[in-house]
């Protein structure tokens, strides 16, 4: 036992010391090797346009390590450049036109944001390299709400929206704010007449549907999976393409609504850069989804692995933010 | 609630809480500009939009304006905040104030291509010159001791990187 | 099933040498890195997560706690020593705890803090193991109706803190609230008061506010007027807290644990308004209320006590729920669940050896605390002997840094500096500073909550009504009509204390007639909570 635990401490101070020196600080920035060479990229620096410790910047960080461990990338510099959803980032990378030694992580909230906040910065004008996770949004109720399926739901917010307040814990525009709307969109209630009420995060929503403030909520299921084992809140389904692991819930499609849509993560490039100097970052991060570390990554921190790369991204992409547009449109945010 | 007017004359200093009046009137009637024209909300329900509060915030600072202007009229004065390190005999010194907005100024202007290292430093030294430290060798050598160290505990401890400007690179 | 023997299993799990290290090493880390400007108790657990990577369950959560109690302390001593809170709850140590470093007792405010933060910890933590079941269900039935109600209630309570003269204590009040009105209304999407501006979007954030008026405020206003004499020092004094200041600090301690831990366990709660109402409160029944804005020693005891119950608390709909209220909390929940760990309504009957060892450690982590930082106070306090020119340029140095570290954006610079001229001339035409704090902080937790009330009852204003808030209400009525009240009750039947709590509001009455503003403004005010984690704004959960 005495001996277990005094091993375990070294383990816990080697990893403290990687920590120190792994992070690193700006060396081996100068040297410019090419994008498209085999050797790893140097150089490279990683926008995360939310503050440490946020979803993006863990999901950055954990990019460049997986990069520099499997030496894809040499000194890959973490920066943060935090504001107004992510559009202060996306105005920086947009300026920094060819430069091929800048990537920025981004997601859902980006294509809102650049809506909402009327961003002169656009995701269309960047290089998008490749979607990497995603995480299917919930319908959920209270336990003893009396919607026993999506349908019960429905029925009910179609005779009365103004009564069945729904609640997400984003802004409007965020991922929880647009999944109700397009279900709304899907089932033929007018998407003016919902009544979402914005919580301030998961846990305040949480709360929120347990004391039965709101009807129903959309939020990610990783929020509420373990509330729902507990038997404190029933998901009625789920959005994503296929059922997800380990929740006892049917996909909106199986229950017949037409409706695909997950928060997701993905990389950008500048704009401008060559299309071999994509192909190098695409190839890069290709590779990096195809490591065991990155596999294991994706365990560790519970995501589900949604790599889509190169045009397909570009595509859908520019289809996410269509609708996105036109929702907000609709609703006077765009 | 009043005292007497430390620096400057009575009148003068009158004439300038008048001033203050001014200021929370202009910032009520701007506020309540702006929120009488921020579009009625597709999302809000009820009587209380978007803009009910603004409105309500920016009454409250028109009146509060009325009656601060009533009351310096009636011979009020703001008590001018004293401390252990503040005199408030004689006038304000805006020649120090000046120049620490330089050097803080500097420091906005600088950090993205000098870097941190740089204009930390020279924040730094300049508000200490400011405030009258004339040893300028020892003042720039704690300046820069400052400037590296936080950027190297931020880099390293954190892995939360300050702009390395010109140095990039090579720190 | 008795939580005494369950707590007693958990000081076996944790407290041995090994995992005693690691509580020391979490301790000394937290308080480090929370000592540096603009990094809260938030980012420093985020930040120092990967350290525990390497360990087992137990050790790492030992770890935790450590570093959780220490990123308090330590945003804690810069609020004292240098005026520049890393976050909102540690805004109100500043104001008493600053003025008390100034004049030479560095060291009793950093004392008081330490002993007040174990003190309260330690009962919290108590109430934590015996209570939190109970507690937490009680919890979730609070809605967003009765929080509204209860930061009417806090308004109220600010008209005492408005300074000498009420008058400029309101326009101060209202500046505060016009700057938290900056920023994308969460209920209706739409950006007010942001001028086109993408920085201004997601709001000010309340730490800039608050090293803005504080410290660069204040340096600039010093600069203006400083005092040149030939010895520049500020007085060490005594290191330790005289028998008086403990006589004045331990019933603060206590009222604080107890202000402190309910809100923190009320989902939504955090902790702002309770250091507000602890400061209010320790202001009405001190002995001592014309040392209140000089330097108070209960002014520093009951907040930070607070700050460390409300701590404490927010744990109890953490473990119970899984239902995070701070942004630390969130940060602690990832750290928990990275262990393949769901903290819930079962947590305590599937990880009991767990949870009892997380519980036994966070009263370990808060003695090493102690023991740690006690003696550190005075070494701390004579940082404030270097000459004046280095302490003010450090000041500006450090606000800098840490508004610039933060976000990494030079907007942030800039607004600093021009809400550091706000500050001066605050500071020049005796505006109180801390009617503004109140303001940028209460006011959009209040329309926040008084939105979502409405918005859930599509927009019926008897949502506003429930029987809680009815309660409330009924309290906030009787403090405001108390004066009239008294005068039907026989003299010698009122009890003394009440009436001296309501001499203040009935002063407010009679100057000027303008509390009636006041109580409006109450139920007033803009969008954003300081702490608004940016993931769900950015729709990145």
């Amino acid at each position: 036992m005495r001996t277990a635990s005094v091993r375990k401490l070294t383990v816990g101070a080697l990893a403290a010391g990687l920590v120190l020196t792994g992070c690193g600080t700006t060396a081996d920035g100068g040297s410019a090797s090419g994008g498209g060479a085999d050797g790893p990229i140097s150089g490279l620096r990683l926008l995360v346009p939310n503050s440490p410790g946020s979803g993006y910047d863990t999901t950055g960080r954990a990019v460049a390590q997986v990069m520099e461990d499997e030496e894809l990338a040499s000194g890959i510099e973490v920066f943060n450049l935090e504001g107004a959803g992510g559009t202060v980032g996306l105005q920086r990378l947009v300026n920094e036109d060819g430069n091929a030694k800048m990537l920025m992580q981004m997601g859902l909230g980006v294509v809102g944001a650049q809506f909402s906040n009327q961003s002169e910065a656009t995701l269309d004008q960047t290089t998008p390299i490749a979607k990497l996770i995603e995480e299917a949004e919930a319908i959920v109720v209270p336990g003893d709400s009396p919607f026993q399926s999506i349908d019960d739901l429905v029925a009910a917010w179609k005779a009365d929206p103004g009564g069945t307040p729904v609640g997400g814990a984003s802004n409007p525009g965020g991922p929880d704010h647009l999944t109700p709307m397009l279900l709304a969109q899907e089932t033929g209630v007018d998407p003016t007449e919902v009544n979402y009420v914005s919580y301030d995060g998961g846990g305040e929503l949480l709360a929120g549907i347990l004391g039965g403030d709101v009807a129903f909520a959309a939020t990610g299921v990783g929020e509420v999976t373990e509330a729902a084992e507990a038997g404190d809140v029933r998901i009625l389904a789920v959005t994503s393409e296929e059922a997800v692991e380990g929740v006892d819930a049917p996909t909106l499609t199986d229950e017949g609504i037409d409706l695909v849509f997950a928060n997701w993560r993905g990389i950008v490039a500048a704009p401008g850069i060559s299309d071999d100097e994509k192909q190098a970052f695409v190839d890069a991060v290709t590779e990096m989804h195809d490591s065991e570390a990155w596999q294991q990554v994706l365990e560790d921190q519970g995501w589900t692995d949604a790599f889509v790369v190169g045009d397909d991204f570009s595509s859908f992409l520019s289809e996410e933010s269509d609708r996105v547009e036109q929702v907000m449109s609709e609703l006077g945010l765009a | 609630m009043s005292s007497a007017a430390p620096g400057g004359t009575t009148t003068e200093q009158g004439r300038s809480e008048y001033g203050v009046a001014l200021f929370l009137a202009a910032l009520g009637v701007l506020v309540i500009v702006q929120a009488l024209l921020i579009p009625e909300s597709r999302i809000a329900r009820g009587p209380v939009g978007p803009a009910t509060v603004p409105l309500v915030v920016g009454g409250l600072l028109v009146v509060v304006a009325g009656f601060l202007a009533l009351d310096v009229f009636r011979g009020g004065r703001g008590e001018p905040e004293a401390g252990e390190d503040v005199e408030l005999t004689g006038s304000s010194d805006w020649r120090t104030v000046l120049l620490l907005a330089v050097a803080f100024i500097a420091n906005a202007l600088l950090i993205e291509s000098m870097g941190w290292w740089f204009s930390g430093a020279v924040l730094f030294w300049g508000a200490a010159f400011a405030l009258g430290s004339r040893h300028y060798v020892r003042d720039a050598l704690i300046a820069f001791a400052l400037s590296f160290g936080s950027f190297y505990l931020f880099a390293l401890g954190l892995g939360v990187v300050l702009p390395p400007g010109i140095l990039d690179g090579i720190l | 099933m008795d939580a005494f023997t369950e707590l007693i299993g958990g000081f076996g799990t944790a407290l041995t040498p090994t995992n005693l290290l690691y509580a020391f090493i979490g301790v000394l880390l937290g308080t480090a890195i929370g000592v540096l400007p603009g990094i809260g108790p938030a980012m420093t657990v985020a930040l120092l997560l990967p350290l525990t990577r390497g360990l087992d369950v137990t050790g790492a959560l030992i770890m935790f706690a450590g570093i959780y109690y220490g990123g308090m302390y330590g945003g804690s001593t810069t609020s004292i020593l240098l005026n520049t809170p890393g976050e909102s709850a540690s805004v109100v140590t500043a104001i008493e705890g600053n003025r008390m470093a100034k004049s030479g007792r560095a060291a009793q405010a950093l004392a008081t803090a330490a002993i007040g933060s174990f003190v309260a910890g330690t009962i919290a933590t108590l109430l934590l193991a015996l209570v939190a079941p109970t507690v937490a269900d009680l919890a979730v039935e609070v809605s967003p109706a009765d929080t509204f109600a209860i930061m009417v209630l806090a308004f109220i309570a600010v008209t005492s803190v408005l300074g000498s003269s009420r008058i400029r204590g309101l326009a101060a009040l209202g500046i505060g609230l016009t700057i938290g009105l900056i920023g994308i209304d969460p209920t209706s999407g739409q950006q007010r008061f942001t001028f086109g501006i993408g920085e201004l979007a997601e709001g000010i954030d309340v730490v800039v506010v608050a090293v803005g008026l504080f410290a660069v405020g204040e340096s600039l206003w010093t600069a203006a007027h400083l005092r040149r004499k030939p010895i520049d020092v500020i007085p060490v004094g005594s290191p330790r807290m005289s028998r008086k200041d403990f006589r004045r600090s331990w019933k603060p301690w206590l009222r604080g644990t107890a202000i402190g831990f309910p809100f923190g366990a009320v989902p939504a709660g955090g902790a702002e308004i309770p250091t507000f109402l602890s400061y209010v409160t320790e202001k009405r029944l001190s002995e001592h209320p014309e040392e209140f804005g000089k330097g108070a020693i209960e002014g520093v005891a009951g907040p930070e006590a607070t700050n460390n119950a409300s701590a404490a608390g927010g744990l109890v709909p953490l473990l119970t729920l899984g239902i995070p209220t701070t942004a630390t909390a969130a940060v602690m929940l990832a750290a928990i669940q990275s262990y393949g760990i769901e903290p819930g309504p079962q947590l305590f009957d599937n990880e009991p050896e767990l949870v009892w060892g997380l519980i036994a450690s966070l009263f370990i982590g808060n003695a090493v605390l102690l023991l740690l930082n006690l003696p550190l106070a005075p070494v701390w306090a004579k940082l404030l002997r270097i000459p004046r020119s280095y302490l003010y340029a450090g000041i500006l140095f450090f606000s800098s840094l840490g508004a610039y570290a933060a976000n990494a954006n030079t907007f942030d610079l800039f607004l600093l500096l021009a809400i550091g001229a706000l500050g001066f001339m605050m500071r020049r035409y005796g505006l109180p500073i801390l009617p503004a704090i109140i303001g940028v902080i209460l006011g959009p937790f209040a329309e926040q909550e008084m939105r979502q009330a409405l918005q859930i009852s599509n927009g019926d204003l008897g949502g506003l009504i429930d029987p809680m808030s009815v309660v409330v209400y009924a309290i906030v009525a009787l403090i405001l009509l108390w004066p009239l009240v008294r005068r039907f009750v026989p003299r010698k039947v009122v009890p003394s204390v009440l009436e001296e709590a309501t001499h203040e509001i009935e002063e407010a009455h009679s100057h000027h007639g303008l509390t009636d503003s006041v109580s409006v403004s109450g139920t007033t005010e803009a969008r954003r909570r300081f702490d608004r984690a940016n993931d769900t704004e950015a729709g990145d959960g």
